[in-house]
């Protein structure tokens, strides 16, 4: 069963769900509009070099326009999780009528995980974004049976983490 | 929890889900097929902006259909108009067209309950590919929501034919 938006902010009120910060007008029929943070993760070519490096940048306050056949690691303005409900962060459709994909066949949470969550960016034409823009939105569903909360790697990541991040130890903004 | 095929008759015949036209055989054993529209849009600049009005250009399909292009978003539309206030209704694609390397929404599956559309379709061909107008493309499904219910009474309300993105209206505010 998915929950509303007022049972969302219902258990908002509860802590039953985090979402910090939290604006009553982001929240829909049944869902949440969530912001986009102001860090982008992206590998970028080394110059007169083959090899790549990945680097973190700041969006600047003109945005940043993410360009297509590449992914981009970004994250959420809001810590958002729940230890009762299972979280499923999708795009948005007024930015996916813009061709952004967020989440790349990866939008389902884990049960217990409340953190920044790392989006996973990509685009089919040239397009400018900004920090702090409604990028997409998240739904809470009920689940059925005993549960184990999640304790993986990216638990603890407030920032966007890549696939080698946990090996490397936490990222540096 | 998910509605069976069975029961997604049910509820068109009681009035509490809407598919219109409504044909029994697009029935399949948990959700409904849904049909591609015959008007077309695109945007006309290569870079689009969230925050700015991306204008687009529009054709209405013949029996040959279009070919997609990969570089480009394109927005299509459903032939029926759907909603339901009572189910939450969620979008994607059908396997068959699926396997052909086209998305019909770009990461955002998920409707608002009460909101009654001709849907607009996010269509992202991996490959070149051409679609038919009437060509069985997606699949809506339908899932009980928990809690009190503020029906959908956004922009994109009442909208037939593709709608593109109004994202800027979060800058206008």
């Amino acid at each position: 069963m998915i929950l509303s938006g007022h049972e969302i902010s219902r258990c908002v009120k509860a802590g039953t769900i985090v979402i910090d910060p939290f604006t009553p007008d982001q929240v829909n029929p049944n869902s949440y509009n969530y912001r986009l943070g102001p860090w982008i993760r992206m590998t970028c070519q080394d110059r007169n070099q083959d090899s790549k490096r990945v680097v973190t940048i700041r969006i600047p306050e003109e945005g940043l326009v993410l360009t297509p056949k590449r992914v981009y690691l970004g994250h959420t303005a809001e810590t958002i999780g729940s230890n009762s409900y299972v979280t499923s962060l999708i795009g948005r459709s007024s930015v996916g009528r813009l061709g952004l994909y967020l989440q790349i066949s990866a939008d389902l949470g884990n049960l217990g995980a409340a953190h920044a969550w790392t989006l996973e960016i990509c685009v089919v034409q040239p397009l400018r974004i900004y920090s702090g823009m409604k990028i997409g939105q998240v739904s809470f569903w009920r689940p059925i049976g005993a549960s184990e909360c999640y304790s993986g790697v990216y638990t603890d990541y407030s920032l966007p983490a890549g696939c080698l991040d946990h090996c490397l130890g936490k990222m540096e903004a | 929890m998910i509605l069976t095929g069975k029961e997604i008759e049910k509820q068109v015949k009681l009035g509490r889900i809407e598919i219109d036209p409504f044909d029994p055989c697009r029935i399949n054993p948990n959700s409904y097929n849904f049909r591609l529209g015959r008007i077309m849009k695109w945007y006309r600049e290569d870079v689009l902006d969230v925050s700015k009005r991306n204008d687009t250009e529009e054709a209405t399909l013949g029996s040959d259909g279009m070919i997609l292009s990969p570089d480009r978003i394109y927005l299509g539309h459903t032939e029926e108009v759907m909603g339901s206030d009572y189910f939450v209704p969620i979008i994607r694609a059908r396997s068959s067209v699926a396997r052909l390397g086209l998305f019909i929404h770009v990461t955002a599956d998920l409707i608002d309950i009460g909101s009654h559309n001709q849907w607009t379709l996010q269509l992202h061909a991996v490959q070149p590919l051409r679609v038919i107008p009437g060509l069985e493309i997606g699949q809506v499904t339908f899932w009980t929501i928990e809690g009190e219910v503020s029906l959908y009474q956004g922009k994109y309300q009442g909208c037939r034919g593709p709608q593109e993105s109004r994202s800027y209206e979060d800058w206008l505010s």
